[in-house]
């Protein structure tokens, strides 16, 4: 799977769910778009509008990127401003899980040679990242099954199968 | 073996080691609070509906005596909206017999361990990322996202694990005087950094951990996220046996022969990543400085005056923290330009405040004493600072803007150095006011 666009907003390191979105927030909607309205409300004012109109926006970071609380709408508020992956050095395991849960693509490379506005590509299949700007490439660091996840996202259905088997075995 | 390693082959049925990966852990026990029930509760009737009624079933989690519900965060609710979605709980636990305790009756990870939710060498998870504190009990617990709380509601289960690798500390010597858990842990936070322990089991041990009770315990593994630890982990002992047996008594339940055969410890010579060591007796009261809770140093370093002062959350307001603070402020009146808040972390807690007297002390002081929620710690209510607002804070996150406006500025510390700051109304050592022996 090829994925590109543009990097609307590059982080440092430690963005923690907190400057994602807002604690205060979480209980007052369950609507995913409220989350993404206001993403990033008290850390970045800007980020909701750079990525306003388009749908192929990237987020770059640098390491441990959605640390600190498990709080899935961390994950709406960025996917849903249009955001095709993020990119960052490395995530915390809730974090991940979440965005992987979400069909959110994390990617994990080395970030460092990235800037705002350079238009950046990744390749699943081939597991590389490449700065088309700055003409780079950089080996993707997930694992092979979560790179493969990201294709066929399909968690929900593995779910719904062991589900099936669990019902029918108990019926028996 | 590692205990975690341990606990994870238990549940699996074979024996496995840090880095191994398994397509499905088996849970013991889950757990959820209003911030994120309701989003999971939505999402579970959305995403299997259809599975059980395609079977004929009707709709239910996989275990309802394995599930539990706290309202916990925004009690006394808040807003509409979050009335709504404790209702929403209520009706659902109702219809498939899951326990929820009521607002006010604690903390999730105060009371979870309080009344034998949790045990030694259960697998837990919940939708909170302070799970961890569970790891205090010998049980490997963390915290999940709103998704992997609908499977293991559907299935009691989470999928796609790769059993962590492990960093050990090995704590030894005696804490000096105004040094508690809260002080090493905010050290070693200093020492890992918010990313130093990614993806690994912080593991607690040694003499100073073993002389440790329980509520010092629960204060290490609370904040081991911090440092981006999966969970913390204290291997069980005969303290941790008395505190769970109690814990399980009180709830009407009994302790069995499967209970104590799952009190597992780590092998002589198991294997982890890393050996920390450190020296309990040369660490200081410590401070975190905004705004993350890896900036640790010694509270004599710190020259700051405060206008807030919370002492609460799951990180700390247990019985010996209470203790703690009312040893500080008896006889004493809270700073005239300091707003002390007080939230005792469970309603047992809260009620034995009242019983032993130190509600009063608090009281005298000039505290405002809320029933037990998260309120603060994370901005929502009961306490939400504004912009220029200082605050000392027992909690576990001080990022910028988590309890309240972006230009507020939050420290970390132990309930002694809040009371003691909340007395001088800026951060100052405990020491002076503990004596030897404390
Ligand atoms: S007290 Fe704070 S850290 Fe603990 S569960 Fe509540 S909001 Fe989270």
């Amino acid at each position: 799977m090829m994925l590109g666009g543009t990097a609307v907003r590059k982080f440092g390191e430690n963005i923690n769910t907190d400057y994602i979105i807002s604690a205060d927030l979480l209980q007052e909607s369950w609507d995913a778009d409220f989350f993404a309205k206001h993403a990033f409300e008290k850390y970045d004012q800007e980020f909701v509008g750079r990525c306003a109109g388009r749908k192929d926006n990237v987020v770059v970071a640098g390491s441990n990127f959605g640390c600190g609380s498990s709080r899935e709408q961390a994950v709406h508020a960025i996917r849903n401003n249009g955001v095709v992956f993020v990119i960052a050095q490395s995530y915390p395991d809730i974090f991940y899980r979440n965005a992987i849960n979400n069909g959110l693509v994390v990617a994990k490379s080395d970030t460092t040679g990235m800037r705002e506005g350079d238009r950046i590509e990744i390749d699943t299949a081939s597991g590389v990242a490449r700065n088309i700007t700055a003409g780079t490439e950089t080996p993707l660091l997930n694992s092979p099954s979560d790179l493969r996840r990201f294709e066929t996202r399909d968690t929900l259905e593995y779910v719904r199968g062991r589900l099936r088997e669990r019902l029918s075995a108990k019926s028996e | 073996m590692t205990i975690t390693e341990k606990i994870v082959s238990r549940a699996s049925g074979r024996n496995v080691a840090a880095g191994d990966f398994l397509e499905v852990l088996p849970l013991d026990h889950v757990y959820l609070n209003e911030v994120i029930a309701p989003p999971a509760l939505i999402g579970f009737e959305r995403d299997f509906g259809s599975t059980f009624s395609g079977l004929g079933k009707e709709l239910r989690v996989f275990d309802s005596s394995r599930v539990t519900f706290f309202p916990d965060h925004t009690v006394p609710s808040s807003s509409e909206k979050v009335s709504e979605g404790i209702s929403m709980m209520k009706r659902f636990s109702a219809s498939q017999g899951i326990r929820m305790l009521k607002q006010g009756d604690g903390i999730e990870h105060t009371v979870a361990s309080e009344n034998g939710t949790v045990r030694p060498g259960d697998i837990v998870v919940a939708t909170d990322s302070h799970t961890c504190t569970q790891g205090a009990l010998g049980a490997l617990a963390f915290g999940i996202g709103t998704k992997e709380a609908e499977y293991a509601l559907a299935n009691g289960e989470l999928y796609s694990f790769t059993v962590p690798q492990t960093i050990r500390f090995d704590i030894s010597g005696r804490p000096g005087r105004g040094v508690y858990a809260k002080d090493i842990i905010l050290h070693i936070l200093g020492m890992m950094g918010e990313g130093g322990c990614s993806g690994r089991i912080a593991e607690f041990g040694g003499s100073c951990v073993s002389e440790m009770d329980m509520d010092g315990r629960f204060t290490m593994c609370n904040l081991c996220v911090e440092m981006g630890a999966r969970s913390g982990m204290v291997e069980p002992d005969g303290r941790t046996v008395e505190y769970t047996r109690e814990a399980v008594a009180s709830a009407g339940g009994e302790w069995s022969e499967a209970d104590a055969s799952r009190v597992m410890r780590s092998d002589e010579g198991a294997s982890y990543e890393q050996v920390r060591e450190i020296d309990a007796a040369s660490i200081e009261p410590t401070v975190s400085l905004p705004h993350s809770p890896a900036n640790a140093r010694p509270v004599g370093e710190v020259d700051e005056e405060i206008d807030t002062v919370f002492i609460g959350s799951c990180a700390n307001a247990r019985r010996d923290d209470l203790t703690e603070v009312a040893r500080i402020l008896k006889g004493r009146k809270v700073h005239p330009g300091v707003n002390l808040i007080v939230i005792p972390a469970s309603r047992r807690i809260y009620n034995w405040a009242l019983e032993t007297g130190i509600m009063s002390v608090l009281a005298e002081a000039g505290a405002n004493i809320e029933s037990s929620n998260c309120g603060p710690c994370f901005g929502k209510h009961m306490g939400v600072l504004a912009e220029g607002q200082k605050c000392l804070s027992t909690s576990n996150r001080n990022y910028r803007g988590r309890m309240g406006s972006e230009k507020a500025f939050v420290y970390l510390s132990s309930p002694a150095t809040a009371a003691a700051s909340a007395v001088e109304g800026r951060i100052a050592d405990p020491r002076k006011y503990v004596g030897a022996g404390a």
